[in-house]
């Protein structure tokens, strides 16, 4: 029991005062002194420590001390001091109970016979439900309106053979693709892709004697790469995390591959993985080379990282 | 002398009557700080410091800034090279956000290695780790603002690497690109979470933070016995004010110094084609970037490994440390595996930046 303020403090001999204020050690958070004011201590407060503090009940302070000895002691010396207003202790006032009795705050006469309590609470959530709920649908339609655009099937020129001069040489067009975004004005966009003329080996690498179908959204043939066709296009999208490769020679490898800069995957000129952590070969995409050698293809976009292709333009 | 008040002192007994402005200030300045204010306790105010000069130069710079595909770089090139000390805000801006990383990094340490986030202290740790998070984001949000090269392709990257996590990845990607690759909404959706939603979060959550903290109180020394931490116990004021005034003035120093010595210089305005540029992240996401060119971390699952699985339980073990480390024990050099573990985390995240940038020199 912590000894409370006003509390009589007596000694082995005799009643010597009462409990003026009380001292709290900061760290321990744990009543260090009782400060002893009264007649019996001439006049002047004494800071007792609280192991001579026999016993606490409700109303008094038994010490262990003879009245006679209380004076060795020191005097409260008040300015070393400051109150608990004065600082912040975490946790002081729930530990502190030095306040004889309680201090009580009446209860406003409407609020003594509310019945329905916890039917207002559950009204006020109730509220708050009704506006929010209503509102998660149109919020969530409203940010998600650019989320999921329709496939662009068009035809780019992006420009003409004769700028391959070599069989199996990543060559990179770049071209400018016009979009239209929400609510901004048309811009140009700088694009580009790798074509390849392909010898027949890299080309049977990329078909594996197969034709290659291009699918729209709702799963209809958009066009089909022949496998006879020597010119093969690779997306400008590096298949691991989306980053633009680069066509480069490599001394060490003493052949020329593509190589993205970002995460250092390695590609073979039929686009397979030769080394890095990219999952998928490039991606080829739809080409057509009409009699002029004028090239053109469709702009599709793959999801990087996934060993399938999937795709989302 | 008068007894009677003059004006300044009956402003002050004005206002303080109404707001309880002395006992405010008391409470806010007679902390007992146990064992007594210490260099290590001032990180935590120098990233209140570091915030609050990003929120200053943050707002300045939105004077000429436009967020728009056709204008961002434009208006960022204007502000460096037209708005007279434009470089200057926006170069503060720019290393401010680095000084801020490592600053969270060495508050992070700090209450790591003391033991600071055991009981009862686990839910300032827990916010603390959700601040966190939002530095990073703060960081990867905002430099795709200016709309140059490395701002988009740090951006196309990063936002692949969240597309890999399981179940709401793609639409979490196609939610923050607004749309299937980056462009306007995509800018549109980064300077809206870079200038309102972030710093409303960070706000409300470093109060929360503070409020915690000054709920339990300082942690204190892990060592001395409660008579030696009493004997050195002093007030938050002005012992540590003092302390964490020279730290922050030693940062903004630093940050002024770096502003000056290497202002920020845009590279070519964003497009899908990189051309000469090698892309890379901002250098506090290096190692998360170089971690993902190891061959371990190929192929799709491995991405998911490196990019989202790893970083993801790193977080969830943070979270959950003090929980499992239930131990009162707080003395680092008795905490062997906590040490180990930090040493460990740290040499790593140091030898992965080194070797990202050892690696530039092999692409050119």
């Amino acid at each position: 029991m912590q000894p409370k303020l006003k509390s009589k403090v007596r000694c082995t001999d005799r009643e010597v005062g009462e409990v003026t204020r009380v001292i709290v050690d900061p760290l321990s958070l744990k009543i260090s002194h009782i400060v002893v004011g009264g007649n019996g201590v001439g006049g002047a407060e004494r800071q007792v420590p609280m192991s001579e503090v026999q016993s606490v009940t409700d109303d008094l302070v038994q010490l262990r001390t003879a009245s006679g000895a209380l004076a060795q002691f020191p005097p409260l010396k008040r300015d070393e001091y400051v109150t608990t207003h004065e600082v912040e202790i975490a946790h002081l006032e729930e530990r502190l109970h030095v306040q004889p009795g309680e201090v009580l705050v009446p209860l406003p006469a409407l609020e003594r016979n509310v019945p329905r309590r916890t039917f207002f609470t559950n009204l006020t959530h109730a509220i708050g439900a009704l506006v929010a709920l209503p509102f998660a649908f149109p919020v969530l339609k409203y940010l998600m309106k650019p989320m999921y655009a329709p496939f662009d099937n068009r035809w780019l020129k992006v420009g003409n053979v004769n700028r391959i001069k070599a069989e199996d040489v990543g060559v990179q067009f770049k071209y400018k693709k016009i979009v239209k975004e929400a609510f901004m004005p048309e811009a140009e966009v700088d694009k580009n892709v790798w074509i390849l003329k392909a010898s027949p080996a890299v080309l049977e690498e990329v078909y594996k004697g197969k034709d290659m179908e291009f699918r729209d959204q709702a799963g209809r043939l958009v066009w089909t790469n022949k496998k006879d066709i020597p010119y093969v296009v690779f997306s400008g999208k590096c298949p691991h995390l989306g980053c633009g490769y680069k066509w480069r020679k490599v001394p060490k490898l003493g052949k020329e591959i593509f190589l993205c800069p970002c995460h250092l995957s390695i590609y073979e000129p039929s686009g397979k993985v030769l080394d890095g952590p990219a999952p998928r070969p490039l991606d080829p995409l739809p080409i057509r080379v009409d009699a002029a050698g004028n090239i053109q293809i469709i702009d599709i976009e793959f999801k990087a990282g996934t060993k399938a292709q999937t795709r989302i333009v | 002398m008068s007894a009677q008040p003059n004006l300044l002192e009956k402003v002050i007994a004005f206002v303080d009557e109404r707001v309880g402005l002395k006992t405010l200030q008391a409470k806010m300045l007679h902390e007992p700080v146990p064992g007594g204010s210490r260099w290590a306790y001032v990180f935590g105010s120098c990233l209140l410091f570091i915030f609050i000069m990003q929120v200053v130069t943050g707002i300045l710079l939105m004077f000429y800034y436009v967020p728009s595909a056709d204008h961002a770089y434009a208006s960022t090139q204007y502000i460096i090279h037209e708005v007279d000390y434009g470089w200057f805000i926006l170069s503060y801006h720019f290393w401010g956000s680095s000084a801020m990383v490592v600053m969270v990094f060495a508050h992070m340490s700090q209450v790591f290695l003391w033991g600071a986030y055991k009981s009862p202290r686990e839910m300032i740790w827990l916010v603390g780790l959700a601040l966190f998070g939002i530095v990073m984001a703060f960081g990867f949000t905002g430099y795709l603002l200016p709309w140059d090269q490395r701002a988009y392709w740090a951006t196309t990257v990063g936002v692949e690497i969240m597309d890999k996590a399981p179940i709401v990845g793609d639409f979490l990607a196609r939610f923050l690109k607004g749309g299937p690759t980056p462009g306007q909404m995509t800018l549109s959706r980064f300077f809206v979470i870079h200038v309102m939603i972030l710093p409303a979060a960070l706000m409300g959550l470093a109060g929360l933070h503070l409020f915690l903290f000054r709920k339990a109180g300082p942690a204190g020394p892990f060592r001395g016995t409660p008579d030696e931490l009493k004997a050195k116990t002093d007030y938050f004021f002005p012992r540590q004010v003092w302390k964490d005034m020279v730290a922050m003035g030693a940062v903004f120093a630093t940050i002024c110094s770096l502003a000056f010595i290497e202002p920020v210089v845009l590279l070519e305005e964003a497009t899908p084609d990189p051309g000469e540029y090698h892309p890379e992240p901002e250098w506090y996401f290096l190692f998360l970037f170089q971690l993902l060119r190891l061959k371990i971390f190929s192929g799709e699952f491995g991405q998911f490994l490196g990019g989202v699985a790893i970083p993801g339980a790193f977080m969830v073990l943070l979270a959950a440390l003090p929980f499992i480390d239930r131990s009162p024990e707080r003395n680092i050099f008795k905490r062997p595996v906590a040490l180990v573990g930090w040493i460990l985390i740290m040499t790593s995240i140091l030898i992965f930046t080194v070797s990202a940038i050892i690696n530039r020199e092999f692409l050119d």
